[in-house]
């Protein structure tokens, strides 16, 4: 699960562009919306096109969203339960 | 009624957001030449800026600057030309398109692709709710633009726009136009750009903008006074435009001080030049700007630009004479000054300016 964590660091901040950020400056358990890393709704369509291409997984319900982009770490229990690459 | 550009703003292969140009110019020495970019922070914040592509960068931070050299909070318009609008992010989504097999497409370079995201970004950034209009008729979009905001301003529908001018070059798109012949492939010096005996231009990027107004102040440039867009015209035509031009503005052609046009050293886009020259410009000094500002779909505003700032700085400086000569015989305090630039001999068009 780190190692997954650190993945998905990684791949946020290159999909997202976060420039000048690095991995450690990301909190896992900070949200990503609103404070913490302050991201927006055009960041939430980003993180589901990540999810698709990555880890093959297509989110069926918008609603779904507001609970998996909790936190990274949310995020990568998500990812490692149902992925299917 | 009298139309003013106020101010004006560029990055470019010259030295951003600054007049330098004028006492020291950055004279190209490669075939691909990249903007110089000025420090962004200042005008965008990181978390911005994360999504931005550099000529929506580029387009905000030069009408900024525009807008607080011109003291304008608000313009009535924002009226944006370009040719291919945000390429690099058109590239980014195409190159997404065919690497994940039409899925999964990124929806931030689809946004930013779009050519209105320019004009549409500043009205965002600006809280603008006025007119906004986006022109992309590759090689007249910024004359376009200008002629629809000096349209607006003449018929009193708006009282301040800003006009901008934007395209940006990336390597790829560099290469695609190299084999369409629009580069120049050999190392060349300023005096074969003079002679044009060769194909292709110096590739350059643009992003210019400029405020227009009605109210003259201290700091206004110049008076944007005519203007005439016109396709496919002859030899014959264009004197006949330009004559209209000067009747139309009770100047005669012994007052134009200097000849402003887009001569790149491409043989085929300077003999139109080389033309006017034989036939209406004997007597007028012709300057040039494509040696410094380099060739974009966007070019022609760097060639009212640099008739603007001349006219308000009230001299025009040696490396713009196309003609050495004509420079050592130039004297005066310049006027009057004429713009004419053309797009492959089809699109045409005539600017006047007067101090």
């Amino acid at each position: 699960m780190e190692n997954l964590i650190e993945e998905l660091k990684k791949e946020i901040i290159e999909v997202l562009n976060l420039e000048g950020m690095t991995p450690a400056d990301i909190d896992e358990n900070a949200p990503l919306f609103g404070e913490g890393l302050g991201l927006d709704s055009i960041d939430a369509l980003e993180l589901i096109v990540l999810m698709e291409k990555n880890y093959g997984i297509k989110l069926q319900n918008a609603n779904e969203g507001k609970e998996i982009f909790k936190s990274v770490k949310v995020m990568a229990e998500y990812i490692n339960a149902h992925r299917t690459k | 009624m009298s139309i003013y550009i106020q101010s004006a703003s560029h990055i470019s292969i010259q030295k951003p957001l600054s007049e330098e140009w004028m006492e020291m110019p950055i004279i190209p020495d490669s075939f691909f030449m990249k903007s110089e970019e000025p420090d962004y922070k200042p005008f965008i914040s990181p978390m911005e800026a994360r999504r931005m592509g550099t000529l929506v960068k580029r387009a905000l931070v030069t009408s900024a600057d525009a807008l607080r050299k011109g003291d304008c909070e608000m313009p009535d318009a924002i009226i944006s030309g370009t040719g291919l609008g945000c390429v690099e992010h058109t590239e980014k989504f195409l190159n997404a398109v065919i690497d994940n097999d039409e899925e999964c497409l990124p929806p931030t370079s689809f946004m930013q692709s779009t050519h209105n995201t320019i004009s549409s970004q500043i009205a965002l950034r600006l809280k603008c709710h006025g007119y906004n209009s986006t022109y992309s008729h590759r090689g007249t979009s910024f004359d376009s633009a200008l002629f629809d905001a000096f349209m607006q301003l003449s018929l009193g529908k708006i009282g301040t726009a800003l006009v901008g001018a934007h395209d940006e070059m990336t390597p790829d798109y560099f290469l695609m136009l190299s084999k369409l012949g629009y580069w120049k492939t050999n190392f060349y010096t300023l005096e074969q750009l003079r002679k044009g005996e060769e194909g292709g231009a110096i590739s350059g990027s643009c992003s210019l903008s400029m405020l227009l107004s009605m109210q003259k102040k201290d700091t206004t440039l110049c008076e944007l006074k005519d203007m005439e867009m016109f396709y496919r015209p002859g030899i014959l035509q264009s004197r006949h435009a330009i004559n209209d031009i000067l009747l139309r503005n009770k100047l005669p052609l012994s007052e134009i001080d200097a000849v402003v046009m887009g001569l790149s050293g491409d043989q085929d886009n300077d003999d139109v030049y080389h033309e006017l020259r034989k036939h209406v410009f004997q007597n007028t000094p012709m300057l040039w700007y494509k040696q410094i500002f380099g060739e974009s779909f966007s070019a022609s505003s760097f060639g009212v630009y640099v008739g603007a700032v001349c006219l308000h700085e009230g001299r025009i400086p040696y490396h713009l004479f196309f003609n050495p000569d004509e420079a050592d015989n130039f004297q005066k305090e310049p006027k009057n000054i004429l713009v004419y630039n053309h797009f492959h001999d089809r699109d045409h068009s005539i600017v006047l300016l007067t101090k």
